[in-house]
């Protein structure tokens, strides 16, 4: 896995930088430094209780479904679809 | 409804007893800011004195929904750049959501990524002061907790009545209240005295039409939360977007280009302030025994 964005103390000092490949040291050092999360590339790990690509465009459709009649919000659906289903892609 | 219930609950709304009155530290730091000769130094001591006050005013001015491309480190930079009354909604923010988070992750979550919505597109729109809108966007949701707190029962009504009748959380509310939490938000902002920038916008953010003199700012408002909902930080059974006034939109201007920018930019941020969240929740688990 590679970070996608720096690991930072609460104090705001960087740890490691965007583009680092996440090795089990790694993980490990960064766990004694007491980093609760991080933000690495791609989606790479299916969560327990993460729900499908279908299920989640499922759920913006239903999210949507008293709007039908606003053009505006069915652009705004549109997009969140087309980027749900962008960000499975990468 | 019989006027007397409804006059019974606008009454209890009204005294919030339960809620954190305002903290003793922002009575002085008001009565501090109306004199012209107090200075940011010795109001940022002011703030100092309460350490985990001071913490947390920090961790919040530094969250993503700020979005400040530097870290602030002092709470003098801080009240500097947000000014007063930002800071001062960010004070009582504190003491509610301390609330919120323990009770209430998901409407903490919501309101944290309205807040981010609020700024990203008060920043677009080149609003001149995007903080304090960020900040309304923050407290716009604070009506709910005080229906929570103050009459859990019919707070209990209110959500049966959303999963049982599949209806929105604000037609519940006004059916078994006579009232909403965007009316119930907008008296307690008015009640500590925040300024007339945020209070529109609590109120009126589900119908924006009602704003006199803060439109803009309350267009942003309801468009952020209707966007932050769309992405699906919602909160209980309560799961709809809510419609979006026609007039607030063509206030705001944005084109489908900004639209598709927009969402990309909250996306971004909204990664910061879910680590946030996350933090503050590890904070507050019980130290683990790793024996």
């Amino acid at each position: 896995m590679v970070l996608a964005k720096d690991v930072e103390t609460p104090e705001g000092r960087v740890l490691c930088g965007k583009g680092t490949i996440l090795t089990g040291s790694l993980i490990d050092r960064l766990k004694k430094m007491e980093i609760t999360h991080l933000t690495v590339e791609g989606h790479p790990v299916t969560e327990e209780g993460e729900k499908t690509l279908a299920e989640e465009l499922h759920d913006i459709d239903q999210r949507f479904s008293r709007v039908k009649h606003i053009p505006p919000l069915m652009h705004l659906k549109k997009r969140i679809q087309e980027r749900a289903i962008a960000a499975r892609k990468e | 409804m019989e006027t007397d219930k409804k006059a019974h609950f606008r009454k209890t709304l009204r005294e919030v007893k339960t809620l954190p009155t305002l903290p003793g530290i922002v009575v002085k730091l008001t009565r501090m800011a109306e004199d012209p000769d107090t200075t940011t130094e010795q109001m940022g001591k002011v703030i100092s004195k309460d350490h985990i006050l001071a913490a947390k005013l920090l961790r919040l001015v530094n969250s993503a929904f700020y979005g400040f491309p530097q870290r602030i480190s002092s709470l003098n930079n801080a009240i500097i750049l947000l000014g007063f009354n930002v800071i001062k909604s960010l004070i009582i923010s504190a003491s509610i959501f301390e609330i919120m988070e323990e009770k209430d992750i998901e409407l903490w979550e919501h309101s944290l990524g309205c807040a981010v919505v609020c700024s990203v597109v008060a920043k677009r729109l080149g609003i001149s002061d995007p903080e304090e809108i960020s900040t309304a966007g923050l407290i716009h949701d604070i009506g709910k907790v005080a229906i929570k707190m103050e009459l859990p029962e019919e707070y209990e009504q209110i959500n049966r009545m959303v999963q049982e009748q599949q209806v929105p959380m604000l037609d519940a509310e006004r059916e078994i209240l006579g009232l909403d939490h965007a009316e119930v938000g907008g008296w307690l902002a008015k009640r500590w005295n925040l300024p007339n920038k945020l209070v529109e916008p609590i109120t009126c953010h589900h119908d924006p039409r009602l704003a006199k003199d803060e439109q803009l700012s309350s267009a942003v408002v309801h468009f952020a939360n209707i966007v932050i909902r769309g992405m699906g930080y919602t909160h209980g059974d309560d799961i709809w977007v809510p419609p979006l006034s026609q007039r607030a939109y063509r206030l705001l201007g944005l084109t489908a280009v900004d639209i598709d920018e927009i969402l990309g930019e909250i996306e971004d941020k909204l990664w910061d302030v879910k680590g946030f969240s996350l933090e503050i929740q590890a904070e507050q688990a019980p130290p683990q025994d790793n024996n």
